[in-house]
């Protein structure tokens, strides 16, 4: 099976490999410690203590922020996973020619730098004349949430087997109770995963928010943001030892086995 | 489909037939038309409207006030842009290099793992590339401060004496790219190397190959498809960040993103942010065509 002597090199390089995992944790890692710092400035160690997560509840200013994204969040995360299930379910109908061309513009987002997407609805929204605001950063949050929730809904909708649509008709259903009582339940794993995961892009955006909101409407990271070119407080740690967990939950709430399929597609095991 | 037709009565096929084609076509452009409408009002339009603006004049406000000109291409001609153009593509390039050549190990590594133990390292990266970008941006302030984690550590191994101040600074900046960047790198690799057989290196080295050779002749041909991916996913996106420079680079050394957020919300010069803007579209264009033919050309080898 396995040579039972690894060779310098690729001892070497795994211990390269895991030392590249250590460094993807350590400053994760060193956040959600120094949240805990009772000092009043982040790096020097001054005990253990939980104030500062006391500033963060009473900070209006950011609870506001938070509001803001969060809401941006449900109504963005909801418009592009029923975008794509839609969509999803129409690819399906069409030929092959058609189809390549539908998923290059539902895809093209991806590989436009963002920077450019939220310029040019910037430049829309100012021919229009219309105001910045909520509607404008829940219409940029969606440009770039729904290739994603598209990708995670095709990905399942591509694994069901086409005759389950007509044996539902050949029981008796119709178009809808098919999809209701068919489709819908098993999609149900992937359509959690996509809002899941258009939330948390929605909510960590900030490229696009930088250009789609408007007076009254500043979203957590673009508070953070400001507030970072001022210097680093430990309540920004605090905040952030709360992402971090918020993230575990998503993910762990996706499921892995979602992830896989999104991230490196297929559910093959190496032969 | 059978639905629509009535059981008890088979009518002629042709009639029934066409027309619930009609209906099917209708259905799919009904499902079709939210996702559809979104990337053409949202995306399509909107992007020919920036070319078009790259070539307005600006009113004294710095607004649009149309006709056809080249003067805001000319003005990115000046030394001080052409610099930004310059750094932002040698930090895309190194960048890029750095994150595929990590990507590459690690993905090698993961490869080599048992099933199990592979999906829980994979689990290992997935949480870092979707905890929050700003988190993973300022976490390097934290780390990098005077007096912080790293230089107690250097302190303590005779690197520094005292308090050092390594941030801001370019390569502050440039730590904050790899990590940002590193875990979209992993995926794609990942996924090209982790289907290939380890028969095929064992059979390669059987054959005389030396570690060097049965990567760069078997396998780095292999994940060939997923580090171009990679590229793909790290270099123009690079050119287009303007949190990394400001947060850890003091924003001295600008990136492209940079100077299209300063041209649009402090210089308010919209015709000129636009330039700037196709400037960095059309580099996607290009990389985008050169994936593409070099992902082509692989699969015709393949085949």
């Amino acid at each position: 099976m396995k040579s039972a002597v690894k060779s310098l090199p690729d001892r070497a390089t795994g211990w390269l490999a895991r030392a590249v995992i250590v460094f993807l944790y350590v400053p994760i890692v060193v956040v959600v410690v120094l949240s805990f710092n009772g000092s009043d400035v982040t790096y020097k160690w001054a005990g253990f203590s939980t104030r500062w997560y006391g500033v963060l509840a009473d900070d209006t200013d950011l609870l506001s922020a938070l509001r803001i994204s969060a809401e941006v969040g449900v109504a963005s995360a909801t418009l592009a996973t029923a975008g794509g299930l839609l969509a999803a379910m129409g690819m399906a109908r069409l030929g092959r020619r058609f189809r390549v061309a539908f998923s290059g513009g539902l895809f093209l987002p991806l590989v436009i730098p963002e920077i450019v997407l939220g310029v040019a609805l910037l430049a829309v929204f100012g021919t229009l004349r219309a105001d910045l605001g909520l509607t404008t950063l829940v219409l940029g949050h969606l440009v770039v949430t729904l290739p994603y929730a598209a990708l995670i809904v095709l990905g399942a909708h591509g694994a069901l087997d086409p005759a389950l649509d007509e044996a539902a008709a050949d029981l008796g259903c119709n178009a809808w109770q098919g999809f209701r009582r068919v489709t819908l339940p098993l999609l149900r794993q992937a359509l959690v995963a996509a809002w899941l995961l258009c939330f948390t892009i929605s909510f960590g955006n900030i490229v696009m928010s930088t250009f789609t909101s408007g007076v009254g409407t500043t979203t957590l990271p673009l508070r953070v943001y400001s507030l970072l070119k001022g210097g680093l407080t430990p309540e920004i740690n605090a905040l952030g030892t709360l992402l971090v967990l918020f993230t575990f939950l998503i993910v762990l709430g996706a499921g892995l086995r979602q992830m896989r399929r999104i991230l490196v597609g297929g559910d093959r095991t190496p032969g | 489909m059978t639905v629509t037709a009535p059981a008890h009565a088979p009518a002629p096929p042709t009639a029934p037939a066409r027309r619930s084609g009609f209906r099917s076509a209708a259905v799919t452009a009904a499902l079709l038309a939210p996702a559809g409408v979104t990337i053409v009002a949202l995306v399509l339009v909107p992007l020919a409207l920036v070319v078009r603006d790259s070539f307005a004049t600006a009113d004294p406000y710095g607004g649009i006030q149309g006709g056809f000109t080249l003067a805001n291409y000319q003005q990115l001609l000046d030394p001080v842009y052409l610099k930004v153009f310059g750094y932002s593509l040698g930090m895309a390039a190194l960048n890029t290099v750095v994150c595929l050549f990590l990507g590459y190990v690690v993905s090698y590594y993961l490869a080599g793992r048992p099933p199990q133990r592979q999906g829980l390292l994979l689990l290992l990266i997935i949480v870092p590339f979707w905890t929050d970008f700003l988190v993973r941006t300022f976490a390097w302030i934290n780390l990098l401060s005077p007096g912080g984690p790293v230089n107690t550590l250097t302190d303590a191994l005779g690197l520094t004496d005292g308090p050092t101040r390594w941030i801001p600074s370019q390569g502050a900046s440039f730590v904050g790219l790899v990590y940002a960047f590193l875990p979209t790198a992993i995926f794609p690799v990942y996924a090209s190397l982790r289907g290939v057989d380890p028969a095929l290196g064992e059979a390669a080295r059987d054959l005389g190959c030396g570690w060097w050779r049965v990567h760069t002749k078997v396998l780095l041909p292999l994940a060939r498809p997923g580090l171009l991916a990679a590229a793909l996913l790290t270099f123009v996106p690079t050119l287009g960040v303007f949190v990394i420079p400001v947060l850890l680079g003091g924003g001295k050394h600008e990136l492209v993103g940079n100077l299209i957020v300063t041209l649009y919300t402090e210089f308010r010069n919209q015709p000129m942010g636009a330039a700037a803007s196709v400037v960095l579209l059309t580099l996607m264009i290009v990389s985008l065509a050169v994936f593409g033919t070099a992902a082509g050309r692989l699969r015709r080898k393949a085949s």
